[in-house]
């Protein structure tokens, strides 16, 4: 980071303190996605509950940002760097929530259909999770680091995720043709499916957010779209 | 379209310079902001502009800083009409000590820009008004202006400042002595004043820099670092130096 301390040094402290919330709270919600997926992969529904549970310590958090952020504004009146850091903090702080929820949400679901799951489906389901979570993780480092090829990466590469999305509801809708009786389960799984691409979009949102803090410019073009 | 244009502008005070090289466009009918730490030279390039510099002996301009087209570092000028076309006003509020209708007479009467009593008294009452301060002056013109509170008697400067129409307006932290609604007043007349004048400020404050111009210029150590849109000088500045500084970081 090129950035200079400021001369007035709670001021730096209360920036640092921002950002290292937004980690905190990144960290919690990535937290949050693996144990929603492994509570299916590893038939562990405690984690789904666990889930659920800890998505009270991410909405605490989103609270607390947005205390810090009109703080800063009332009170500090931030400039360039400091404003997009104040700004941009409030959003991301926004998308990480509604990451929590959704993995909050994917937990529900798998708790009301049991540990016992076509074995296709939960494959495809870890591969959509992780590839999600990877996401949501690089995109965080890139805000940690101020990387913007990292951001851009993240942001680019969206469309994969839609594209597995879509890959891996038709492949749970062809298993329910062929085993009609499931129609409940798959119904949740086809919403967990979704909720995994949604995060994947939350998680593109945080990097134009990245992007945005860093150069101070907006990502060009439309957001890549399968 | 550019009211004032300067190029490669040195300035020395004695053998000691204090600006160094400065180019820039102002805009006609816009307010530019130039903002810098203290003795960075924004006082020295306004007084460049009205030749304020004059009154000071060891003070020396080099290059060129035109108004239109007339050049305004040149000995034949006729300093007395370009302070007509040039208004200032200054950090400390100073009234004449006088009333407050005679320290708007002043100037249209040196100027001679009225010729009957009528016109006189029209040019205070317009001058109040555009300066925001005519309800609550215009029972007591002849009131002592120096009686005035701090904000009121910098808005009397004003009204003072644009009685003789200039087409430039220059202010020198006009604000620093005011309270928030005082300066929340200045900055709505700033605003309003604009639609007739150009007008250059210089101010410490960044928010009210930010607020009022639509240029803003960062000056250090006499130089000219950054000249820009206002909003991308304050949202995303391209010098390093301007960043630092607007964020409070310099040092
Ligand atoms: N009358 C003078 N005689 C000698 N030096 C002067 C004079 N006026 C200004 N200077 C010098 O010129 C430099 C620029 O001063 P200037 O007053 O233009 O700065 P400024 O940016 O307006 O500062 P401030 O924000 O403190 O008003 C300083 O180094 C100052 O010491
Ligand atoms: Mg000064």
């Amino acid at each position: 980071m090129s950035e200079k301390p400021h001369i007035v040094k709670s001021y730096e402290e209360q920036l640092q303190l921002l950002k290292d919330t937004i980690i905190k709270m990144g960290a919690g919600v990535e937290k949050q996605l693996e144990q929603s997926i492994q509570s299916a992969t590893k038939k562990d529904l405690s984690l789904a509950e666990k889930t659920i549970k800890d998505d009270e310590t991410i909405d605490r958090f989103e609270v607390n940002i947005e205390e810090q952020v009109v703080n800063l504004i009332a009170l500090r009146q931030p400039m360039a760097i400091d404003l997009r850091e104040t700004v941009v903090a409030l959003k991301i702080s926004s998308d990480l929530e509604r990451i929590g929820d959704l993995a909050k949400n994917i937990s529900k679901r798998l708790i009301s259909v049991g540990v016992d799951l076509p074995t296709e489906i939960v494959k495809n389901l870890e591969i959509a999770g992780l590839k999600a979570a990877k996401q949501v993780n690089s995109v965080l480092n890139s805000y940690l680091h101020r990387d913007k090829a990292v951001a851009e990466s993240v942001w680019n590469s969206d469309e994969e995720i839609d594209q597995i999305t879509n890959v891996n509801m038709e492949a749970a809708v062809k298993h329910l043709e062929k085993n009609k009786s499931d129609i409940k389960k798959v119904t949740q799984l086809l919403f967990v499916l979704k909720n995994i691409e949604r995060i994947g979009d939350h998680a593109t949102n945080v990097a134009e957010q990245t992007y945005f803090l860093i150069t101070g410019e907006y990502l060009e073009g439309d957001r890549p779209k399968a | 379209m550019n009211k004032i244009t300067a190029r490669d502008v040195n300035v020395f005070y004695g053998s000691k310079q204090a600006l160094f090289d400065v180019s820039i466009n102002i805009q006609e009918k816009e307010v530019t902001a130039l903002i810098g730490p203290s003795g960075c030279g924004k006082s020295t390039f306004l007084r460049c502009m009205n030749r304020m510099n004059d009154v000071i002996d060891i003070c020396r301009v080099e290059g060129s800083i035109k108004m239109d087209d007339l050049e305004l570092n040149s000995n034949k000028l006729d300093v007395v009409r370009l302070r007509e076309n040039v208004g200032m006003v200054f950090q400390k509020p100073n009234p004449f000590p006088k009333t407050i209708y005679e320290n708007i007479a002043y100037g249209p009467t040196i100027h001679g820009l009225a010729q009957s009593k009528e016109e006189m008294d029209q040019i205070v009452e317009t001058s109040l008004k555009k300066a925001a301060l005519w309800n609550e002056v215009k029972d007591r013109l002849d009131e002592i202006g120096t009686g005035l509170s701090g904000g009121q008697q910098q808005r009397l400067c004003i009204a003072r400042a644009i009685s003789v129409s200039p087409e430039v307006i220059l202010m020198d932290e006009p604000c620093s002595a005011l309270d928030p609604i005082a300066t929340a007043q200045i900055e709505e007349l700033i605003d309003d004043l604009k639609k007739e004048h150009t007008i250059v400020i210089v101010t410490h404050s960044m928010s009210q820099a930010a607020r009022v111009s639509q240029k803003t210029g960062f000056f250090h150590l006499g130089k000219l670092i950054e000249f820009g849109e206002t909003e991308k000088i304050f949202k995303n500045p391209d010098n390093q130096q301007t960043q630092d500084y607007i964020t409070g970081r310099f040092g």
